[in-house]
């Protein structure tokens, strides 16, 4: 490839940047409907619970008993933050001791 | 258009909120970075790639596509406007929001969005922050930490931890994991949890990982949608 990286890194940032912006632009031209706002209060529950499912789907056994420890973990403590980081730490051992 | 709140307090609960996950970040920065210097980027290329891009995957795609020599600029173009579809919905999710504040404040805390970020604002609101600096504070952790790991990956001397070691490749699924519980209040809330859990599956399957997010939220947003009805 014969272009420099200044051509590169502005057609990668041109990208990233059409990405980040194009959506909320165009929400903007969107009129507000119950409906809609029905669909994008569902949206965060669906993208993060099919975030789960794709790391559920793609771990082994260390990974699926540390993300079963975050979901009892939140319930249990009241608080998403501290659960996820205690997974975290639950899958380093795990993955330490070799499961 | 009234005027939202977009305070300094509220960037500082963000900045709170954001610090864990500025960590990872930092983490997975070092792992960027080592990759780009063994591609031949030095400190100054890949720090200002991270900055520019700001996106894990995208910049690792893109990485590996130069490296082959088979890249085009269109090939580069479409690859991370694919792997980051996802920031369409995210961005359109957030607008009703975040649209109640002046432009540069919404396209500055844009340009600071991020997965986990995104995640945290959107659980917040519905929590009912009201304050739009909110999302700007929990992305500025995340992208000082992901520039600062970059970096010092590219400039590494020693031997560094593979993140993995350490469990934070499963940072993110442990977030979004913990939210989905903490956000999941009444029965209803459940149906967006499993189409979005199927969909991310089947779309993964069918077409690959960087489909299966950006199609598990329409997913989700287009069964609300269509099983709204008015209670009115």
């Amino acid at each position: 490839m014969s272009d420099g990286f200044p051509t590169l890194l502005l057609v990668m940032a041109a990208a990233a940047l059409i990405c980040r912006m194009l959506g909320f632009v165009l929400m903007r031209f969107m009129p507000a409907s119950p409906r809609i706002e029905a669909a994008l209060r569902a949206t965060p529950l669906s993208v993060m619970a099919g975030i789960t499912a794709l790391s559920l789907a793609q771990g082994g056994l260390a990974e699926a008993l540390a993300l079963g420890a975050v979901v009892g973990l939140t319930l249990l403590l009241g608080s998403d933050v501290a659960a996820a980081l205690l997974g975290v730490a639950v899958v380093a051992v795990l993955r330490w001791v070799g499961v | 258009m009234s005027a939202a709140p977009f305070t300094l307090d509220g960037f500082r609960r963000g900045l709170r909120d954001g610090l864990p996950l500025g960590l990872s970040i930092f983490a997975y920065g070092l792992g960027f970075g080592l990759v780009a210097a063994q591609a031949g980027f030095g400190i100054g290329r890949a720090v200002v790639t991270s900055a520019a891009i700001y996106s894990g995957s995208a910049q690792l795609a893109a990485v590996n596509l130069l490296q082959s020599g088979a890249a085009t600029l269109t090939a580069l173009f479409a690859t991370i406007l694919v792997i980051n579809a996802r920031y369409f919905l995210f961005g359109a999710a957030l607008q009703p929001w975040l649209g109640q504040v002046s432009a540069p404040k919404a396209y500055g805390s844009l340009l600071l969005l991020g997965d986990a970020n995104w995640m945290l604002t959107m659980r917040a609101i519905r929590a009912g922050e009201a304050d739009r600096a909110y999302l700007a504070g929990t992305g500025t952790p995340m992208f000082v930490g992901w520039l600062a790991g970059t970096a010092i990956g590219a400039g590494a001397v020693t031997i560094l931890p593979a993140p993995e070691a350490l469990g934070f490749d499963l940072m993110l699924p442990a977030f979004a994991a913990a939210m989905t519980t903490a956000m999941t209040k009444a029965r209803a809330d459940l149906v967006p949890v499993a189409v979005g859990a199927a969909a991310a599956l089947l779309i993964a399957s069918v077409a690959g990982p960087s489909w299966a997010v950006i199609g598990a939220g329409l997913a989700g947003g287009a069964v609300a949608a269509a099983t709204w009805r008015d209670r009115a």
